[in-house]
């Protein structure tokens, strides 16, 4: 699979079926009460539904009432200014409550081909100055220019601010290169650790830990979050017979480009490639495309079985990585008949175990910035000014003038 | 093909002086931070011919080389006797998409390079290891892309090369397998001086490889061109 597959390939109804698939899939995890959904951006390849991961959060912020949709995520440099991104982050989190999570990958090599516009070699230069404008266009009060070496907008004036303040919470998922850890503790990012080998996992983990301690504090679990197959069944030998095709077809094709697809020039730096290449990244042992189910379970690449055994690998693992979140990688070729039952068996018989005491997820925990009800806007509302016209020579209230002669103290906020 | 001196410089300086510099990027030269685009690599060249003491000089280039000569032509056309460019590209050409030079396997381009003979040239494609050809040539791929990554041509050129009045040559060889022939056929056509020689040898087709493949049959291409008596117009 590349990012030349044609389209001749594709099936207009299977497309289709898809996103009604992500709809339900994203309903179903709400009802069930899981703490959130999260959407991939992709280009130029089958791997995505989504070329603009904004544009899928809108659409299922729209078809949802509580659950959080993370869009992971908008690629900063295909934007012509991220400041075009903040709105779009502005947007989708009113719009949606104030349930917005944001991704800011820095896009695999393939994205580069892909897109076309962004240059690989300069990207990294790029991607730091655009999360510095993105944050002060989502932060500032009044407006400013920025003048830097990617970017010169000379009047970044957001409007609206998004509703979560100072914004939503960022997520960036990254393999593990240390600028990137470094760039997550700094900003008190989240650190979405997308599935490498156990032995890097670990690795990559104490590296972030220690990044945080450079920055003068200690990270909270919530800031790791990995990304990792799940999938839970009656007995063990249940989720193998259930699981087991479909983990192989997605560890055989998904994520599967060829080396100068996946490494554009510049994308990574020699000591990066030189590493990678010392530490054997073509080898059998690090890739999960070539191994069997035993394989992949007992090196780490998902977990599976029966409800007990889930509960003692999510806690064996995220214990050993120091993650307070799980991203669960759901299997796209799963009917979505097991698809709902494995979710309900994961939220009845997993998910409390890691709860508080009466399993509620997150947002139904946390006091969220949005208010409820119009009641609830009223009683909140501060005393702004009146909006008011000039009519027949006088300055009247716009709200209250049709009440004539007939007003005397009319509440109104 | 960097850090050595070619069998075809070899067959150059049998009767000239030759400077071969590698870019800021290739070779052992360094890619300073500030070079992103094709008028830094020109500044770039512009202080290195006067740090040699060079004012006026003969300029030839060769693929990826042959598209800055050219953009070094465009801005300092006063300072070059002849203009020579092999099997060059980074024009726009209207009916033909640029060569892809990004997105090829390392095989893949072996192949395409040398026409499927690459197996006789290891000399030239591994130097010190496997591995460490694959980082230099990743290492050389990424300064090209700083510059060339998008676009893939430069639209000016269609204009700029009007300045370049000395005399030109374009060769290219005769079954470039990387670098259509729509790229030759229009530097041709924009340069005001120029002449157009497609090269083929007597072992078989010629291929984007050619100064590796023939370099006596494209050094005396070359050297034929310089020798020839000059017009007196070779200055803006």
């Amino acid at each position: 699979m590349g990012i030349d597959l044609p389209t001749t390939n594709y099936q207009s109804d299977l497309g289709q079926l898809t996103f009604e698939r992500t709809a339900e899939r994203t309903l179903l995890a709400e009802r069930l009460g899981f703490d959130g959904a999260l959407i991939v951006e992709q280009h130029g390849s089958p791997v995505g539904l989504f070329g603009n991961a904004m544009i899928g959060a809108a659409w299922l912020a729209g078809l949802t009432q509580d659950i959080k949709i993370a869009a992971v995520g908008p690629l900063m440099s295909a934007y012509s200014t991220p400041v075009r991104l903040a709105e779009e982050i502005a947007a989708v989190d009113n719009a949606s409550g104030g349930r917005l999570i944001v991704g800011l990958p820095l896009g695999i090599g393939v994205q580069y081909h892909a897109m076309g516009v962004v240059n690989p070699s300069t990207a990294r230069a790029r991607y730091r100055e655009a999360n510095e404008l993105l944050l002060k266009s989502l932060d500032s009060d009044e407006p400013f220019a920025w003048e830097g070496d990617h970017f010169n907008v000379p009047y970044v004036n957001l409007w609206p601010k998004p509703l979560q303040r100072p914004r939503p919470e960022i997520f960036v998922p990254a393999a593990g290169s240390r600028e990137t850890l470094q760039l997550c503790a700094r900003y008190r990012y989240v650190y979405q650790a997308v599935l490498v080998p156990r032995a890097t996992l670990l690795r990559n983990a104490e590296t972030f830990r220690e990044a945080c301690r450079q920055e003068g504090y200690e990270s909270d679990p919530s800031q790791l979050a990995l990304v990792i197959p799940v999938h839970v069944a009656e007995t063990d030998a249940q989720a193998r017979r259930e699981l087991e095709p479909h983990l192989l077809w997605r560890f055989q094709n998904i994520f599967r480009f060829p080396f100068d697809q996946s490494f554009p020039p510049g994308h990574v730096s020699m000591n990066s490639l030189r590493g990678m290449m010392a530490g054997g990244y073509r080898s059998r042992g690090n890739d999960p495309g070539s191994m069997d189910y035993d394989e992949l379970i007992n090196r780490g690449w998902l977990i599976a079985g029966s409800p007990a055994r889930v509960r003692q690998q999510l806690a064996d693992t995220a214990g050993e990585l120091g993650a307070g979140r799980i991203i669960i990688v759901t299997s796209d070729t799963m009917p979505s008949w097991l698809e709902q039952k494995w979710m309900t068996m994961f939220a009845e018989d997993v998910m409390p175990t890691f709860r508080p005491p009466g399993g509620r997820p997150t947002w139904d925990r946390e006091r969220a910035p949005a208010y409820r009800t119009r009641s609830e806007f009223a009683a909140r509302a501060s005393k702004s000014p009146r909006p008011t016209a000039l009519m027949d020579g006088r300055q009247v209230d716009v709200r209250t003038e049709y009440l004539g002669e007939e007003l005397t103290s009319f509440p109104r906020t | 093909m960097t850090r050595r001196w070619l069998p075809f410089y070899d067959e150059l300086a049998a009767s000239r002086r030759v400077v071969v510099p590698e870019h800021p990027g290739f070779g052992d030269t360094p890619l300073p931070d500030r070079i992103d685009d094709f008028t830094d690599l020109v500044l770039h060249y512009a202080d290195f011919a006067n740090a040699l003491g060079l004012e006026a000089f003969d300029l030839a280039g060769y693929g990826f080389g042959a598209w800055l000569a050219a953009e070094f032509a465009a801005f300092y056309p006063e300072r070059l006797s002849s203009l020579v460019l092999i099997a060059p590209f980074g024009v726009r050409t209207p009916d033909t998409p640029a060569p892809e030079m990004f997105l090829r396997s390392a095989r893949r381009s072996a192949a395409d390079e040398f026409n499927g003979t690459a197996e006789h040239y290891g000399s030239y494609l591994v130097d010190g290891g496997e591995d460490e050809t694959m980082l230099q040539d990743y290492a050389e791929l990424s300064a090209m892309a700083r510059v060339a990554w998008n676009p893939r041509y430069d639209r000016k050129l269609d204009h700029r090369l009007a300045r370049v009045r000395c005399p030109s040559l374009i060769l290219r060889p005769d079954e470039d397998r990387v670098v259509p022939a729509a790229q030759a056929d229009r530097y041709a056509e924009i340069l005001p001086n120029s002449r157009l020689q497609v090269l083929s040898s007597s072992s078989g087709p010629l291929g984007h490889a050619m100064i590796a493949q023939d370099p006596a049959g494209v050094a005396h291409a070359i050297g034929s061109f310089l020798d020839m008596p000059r017009e007196g117009d070779s200055h803006l």
